[in-house]
């Protein structure tokens, strides 16, 4: 039978990493309920670009915003890889890093680089590739400014075609519980299905190729702080899930601890009683 | 009419109003009620409101009050868009 003092320290070591689990599940429900507000909050405006977009786009013919739009022979690829800074949310980072491993493979032959937004994506993705930038930064301040100008710098190596495709590799949120890794073709424009009867009879100031010009930049802009956004509250959310698992398996194991501390505390009074009769079956002989 | 002001991070303003003076890029103009259907893009300037408005506390700070009583909103860039008396600003 296990030493009793053993067991006792086990059962404190437990203890406290529980509190520690579930400390940190409070915390990520927290900002959980912060980062899904702000999902929220951005919705309009990119349900309202998306749309006024697709009507103009639609109606165009596709003359315009061509730089964007430009199907070139792929020899260079970007890949996006948005993770987070910490690690401790499950399987999270692996599932994005494993997915920039498939479009590796997918664009075998070709050159594949990575941009990482999140220390985790960093750090493992460098050991293999050619990671051209680390903007683990913008967590600190997660602005629509900051992202704005991440996809500012990737508008330019499109557009001066240092590379030909760039991919978007996030965790997308469905609920606190479920990611959904997304692949998202970044660059060059997927041509959108819209319905040409939105802008039939504007005024347009400037004309219309100039303000889709100047649209598809804002919604580039938009689509990628939206897949940080998703990202960090898919963090959060699968943070919080991570620590609850924690926290339950750490409670049966404290429960399993405490069973086999008791049964040995009541062996050792046994024995104890076994002794105590032992001797005085002797004194009476 | 109906104006509604969102930015990349939240809904900034929504609610009725009587007039709307926004920089388009040709030069600034004026909107009021049963305007043409306008579709526009806007420069850095002032969007200024008139009406009795309520702004949201938390956004308070980022409007000020104009010499005529109008509430003026700083933009950087945006695009408008005005239809069957409603206005929604994308303000950047």
């Amino acid at each position: 039978m296990a030493n009793l003092k053993e067991i006792r320290n086990r059962i404190a070591s437990v203890s406290s990493t529980m509190q520690i689990t579930s400390a940190m599940k409070m915390v990520s429900a927290a900002k959980l309920k912060k980062a899904q507000d702000a999902i929220t909050a951005m919705r309009p405006y990119s349900d309202k670009l998306t749309e006024l977009l697709q009507g103009l786009s639609a109606s165009l013919d596709g003359e315009a915003g061509s730089k964007f739009t430009d199907n070139r022979v792929v020899h260079k690829v970007l890949v996006v890889a948005i993770t987070s800074n910490r690690g401790l949310c499950g399987a999270f980072n692996t599932n994005i890093l494993k997915q920039c491993a498939v479009l590796s493979a997918k664009y075998e032959g070709k050159q594949v680089d990575f941009m990482a937004i999140g220390k985790k994506a960093n750090d493992i993705l460098a050991k293999k590739s050619a990671v051209i930038a680390n903007h683990s930064d913008i967590y600190e301040d997660l602005t629509f400014e900051n992202a704005a100008k991440i996809a500012e710098d990737l508008m330019l190596k499109f557009t001066s075609g240092e590379y030909d495709k760039i991919e978007l590799v996030y965790n997308k949120f469905k609920n606190a519980a479920t990611q959904i890794v997304m692949t998202e073709q970044f660059l060059p424009l997927v041509p959108v299905e819209g319905d040409t009867s939105v802008a039939s009879d504007y005024i347009f100031e400037p004309s219309k190729p100039e303000i889709v010009e100047q649209l598809i930049p804002k919604s580039l802009k938009t689509q990628l702080f939206k897949g940080i956004r998703d990202s960090f509250a898919s963090e959060h959310g699968a943070r919080m899930t991570a620590m609850h698992k924690a926290t339950d398996n750490a409670t049966e194991l404290r429960d399993q601890l405490k069973l086999t501390y008791n049964k040995a505390r009541q062996a050792a009074i046994t024995n104890e009683i076994l002794e105590i009769v032992g001797g005085a079956e002797a004194l009476n002989n | 009419m109906y104006l509604e002001i969102v930015s990349p991070e939240a809904t900034l303003f929504s609610g009725e109003v009587s007039s709307v003076t926004v920089p388009g890029v040709n030069g600034e103009f004026q909107m009021l009620q049963n305007h043409a259907p306008v579709l526009s893009l806007l420069q850095a300037g002032d969007v200024k409101i008139q009406g009795d408005l309520k702004i949201d506390e938390d956004f308070q700070h980022k409007f000020t009050i104009g010499n005529n009583g109008e509430t003026i909103l700083a933009i950087s860039s945006g695009t408008i868009e005005m239809k069957a008396n409603k206005i929604i600003v994308l303000a950047d």
